[in-house]
């Protein structure tokens, strides 16, 4: 009965006028650069940093919620009219909705999309409402050893799990540890890598770290190879509505994506690509129709969108509860957190259940509006694609410009995006991926604080992370991240020997 | 046969830059790492702390990046190197960089940190989208210029007297 009382509450704060409108801000603000390629949400939550000296916190973080949500929902849009995904979690979508949507059934795909992304969507919530007490509970018992290794994992899988190549993804954690580490350190008052900048003191701030990496890094890479001839979209064309044949197609593969997307979002592990992958390759498994997949085949549509929305909501489990952001949009958000000076994990549903209760809340009504908004208008959405490339990016320099400046109206900080700007550009260049860096920056200091804490605590006895069994239990998954992609990567391989052995005879 | 060995000769110089390339990020790397390394040594230590102090985790991040340094160096001489860049919507990534262009945002740039102190947040943004969009190709300057100009008005009007930021007004002071 607890969840429901709170949740009760929580609608009571989400359903105020106030934050309905930013709700409302939050999923069009969403939707637009979800279509829109070279922004995601995570560069508009952190573009929209700054609101928070002026907003009250619940109603910022309806707002950041919302363009969370409202990201996977116009990513999937573009991907099936375009054929190029916005963010990663949509590649799937992009297989088969594209596909569909060239055989004319264009429609239906953005159909079962947005219908499958607001079932998942509305179960992964209330997977969150009933399953965040659970985790407060079990997380009441974490001690800072604890919360090292969980902020270790959370390193690890977002290194391992993502991109092309493992070094890769250590480089870009280290670096983003690296620049976490400039300015006072708050344990011992000491001054680290400041360089003798007196600006530098109060460190690099994430704001400028995440718009430089991705939206003057992208700036710049778009510029030097820009595409030039726009990618075709694919008109929407035929019936808006599904048959009937396609929602009995469809509502099986959404549970199964939810029933997939939840759970492995909420992991510390998190990231969306998994599960989106796993329902993929299982709708081709058990479809009726295997003929269809590869041509168009809704299933493999419906599925995946449901996975990645539902991962959605499950990300929202470790980062409230935990305070453990396992995405780039996610870790933003937990720097939103900072900045207000609240700290998410169990206290924080004690001491704030107006917020942590009206922002969960908030969520159910965003997918209500999100649907309402994504069904009848995707077409008026997919017109923002035609916006010329110079202007997109020119405004989104500005918009870049902004966010950095108004921090402490101060040009260094100008000076920094600019260069970190240029390390997105080499970062693109070399194939490094942004988000370990990002997820680094935030994360580095409040795992160096829990380690600092967890060895005084233990009076400078470093066995304390492997002799607590919840520490070390956790350390055990961490080296099981690791492994896991290695052992799946070679026997990849073998069977690929074989299969060319086999070719060749 | 043929076909093969002719592609294989158009092929090589560029892999053979790249590899360079990669040798090349390799090292910053590792210099990058050192670099962190030499700089925590110059973190003062007071004595009280000297058991898990201000300069256990630099050390470790130092170590690191050296490490991943060496692992990329290892990478870049047997010749395996991932994909060449990161895909994205808007990029060709079988085009060479174009230096013209970034070089062109580069200038745009620099231009607006110079102004947005002396001419304003509304003047150095205009500029900054009218002088972008120009180097990225674009050449509607009659589009361009009210389009920057209002959107800089707007986001200056949404930011300032919304939002309560406190943004620098330039040759609009004083026009409240």
């Amino acid at each position: 009965m607890g969840a429901l009382g709170d949740l009760a509450g929580g609608f009571g704060t989400a359903l105020s006028p106030e934050n309905l409108f930013w709700a409302l801000v939050g999923v069009l603000l969403g939707t637009a650069v979800g279509v829109l390629p070279g922004i995601g949400p995570a560069l508009t939550v952190a573009l929209l940093l700054p609101v928070t000296y002026s907003l009250e916190p619940v109603s910022a973080f309806i707002m950041f919620a919302g363009i969370y949500y409202g990201g996977m929902y116009g990513g999937s849009t573009t991907s099936i009219l375009l054929n190029t995904p916005g963010e990663s979690a949509s590649i799937v979508t992009a297989i088969e909705g594209n596909l569909m949507a060239k055989r004319g059934r264009g429609a239906a795909a953005l159909a079962t999309a947005a219908i499958g992304s607001f079932v998942a969507g509305t179960i992964g919530t209330l997977g969150l409402t009933f399953l965040a007490p659970v985790m407060v509970e079990v997380a009441l018992k974490f001690g800072a050893a604890e919360y090292f290794a969980l902020v270790v994992l959370a390193f690890t899988t977002i290194t391992a799990l993502l991109g092309s190549s493992l070094s890769r993804g250590l480089l870009s954690l280290f670096a983003g540890l690296a620049v976490g580490l400039v300015g006072i350190d708050t344990l011992s008052g000491q001054s680290r890598f400041t360089f003798g900048i007196p600006q530098l003191l109060d460190g690099i701030d994430v704001v400028t770290v995440a718009v430089g990496l991705f939206a003057v890094g992208e700036t710049f890479w778009v510029a030097s190879r820009l595409r030039h001839g726009a990618e075709e979209v694919v008109p929407v064309r035929g019936s808006v509505w599904m048959t009937r044949e396609e929602w009995r197609r469809s509502w099986k593969p959404w549970l199964r994506g939810t029933a997939v997307g939840f759970p492995i979002g909420s992991l510390p592990a998190g990231g969306a690509e998994i599960p989106t992958f796993l329902s993929y390759s299982m709708e081709k498994q058990l479809t009726k129709h295997p003929e269809e997949f590869g041509k168009g085949a809704i299933e493999g549509v419906a599925g995946p969108e449901a996975a990645n929305n539902a991962s959605a909501a499950g990300v929202l489990v470790p980062l409230l509860t935990l305070g453990l952001p396992t995405s780039a949009t996610a870790a933003i958000m937990l720097a939103a957190f900072q900045r207000y000076g609240l700290d998410p994990g169990p206290l924080l549903f004690d001491q704030d259940p107006d917020l942590v209760w009206g922002l969960i809340a908030s969520l159910y009504i965003g997918n209500v509006m999100l649907l309402v908004l994504n069904l009848p208008l995707a077409g008026v959405w997919v017109r923002l694609l035609a916006i010329p490339r110079p202007l997109l990016y020119a405004g989104i320099l500005v918009f870049a410009g902004l966010g950095t400046y108004s921090l402490n109206n101060s040009t260094v900080d100008l000076v920094v995006l600019y260069i970190l700007g240029g390390v997105g550009f080499l970062m693109r260049r070399f194939d490094i991926p942004v988000a370990p860096a990002v997820v680094g920056v935030i994360l580095g200091p409040v795992a160096e604080d829990h380690f600092r804490r967890a060895l005084q605590i233990s009076q400078g006895d470093y066995t304390v992370f492997v002799t607590r069994p919840l520490s070390l239990a956790i350390l055990l998954c961490v080296a099981l991240a690791l492994l896991a992609p290695l052992a799946l990567r070679t026997m990849r391989r073998r069977r690929e020997r074989v299969g060319r052995r086999v070719a060749a005879s | 046969m043929m076909d093969r060995n002719r592609d294989w000769r158009r092929f090589q110089p560029r892999l053979r830059r790249e590899a360079l390339g990669e040798l090349a990020l390799a090292v910053a790397v590792v210099l990058f790492g050192a670099l962190v390394l030499y700089e925590t040594t110059q973190i003062r230590v007071t004595p009280a702390y000297s058991k898990v102090g201000p300069r256990v985790i630099p050390y470790i991040v130092g170590t690191g990046l050296v490490l991943v340094g060496l692992w990329l160096t290892i990478q870049a001489l047997v010749g395996k190197s991932a994909a060449p860049s990161t895909e994205s919507e808007d990029v060709d990534v079988t085009l060479p960089t174009d230096w013209v262009t970034v070089g062109g945002i580069a200038v745009a740039l620099v231009v607006y940190l110079l102004l947005i102190e002396r001419a304003g947040f509304v003047v150095a943004s205009a500029v900054l989208y009218v002088g972008a969009a120009f180097a990225m190709g674009s050449r509607r300057l009659v589009r361009d210029i009210p389009v920057g100009v209002a959107l800089a008005v707007v986001v200056y009007l949404v930011f300032t007297r919304g939002l309560d930021l406190r943004l620098p007004a330039g040759v609009f002071e004083g026009l409240d």
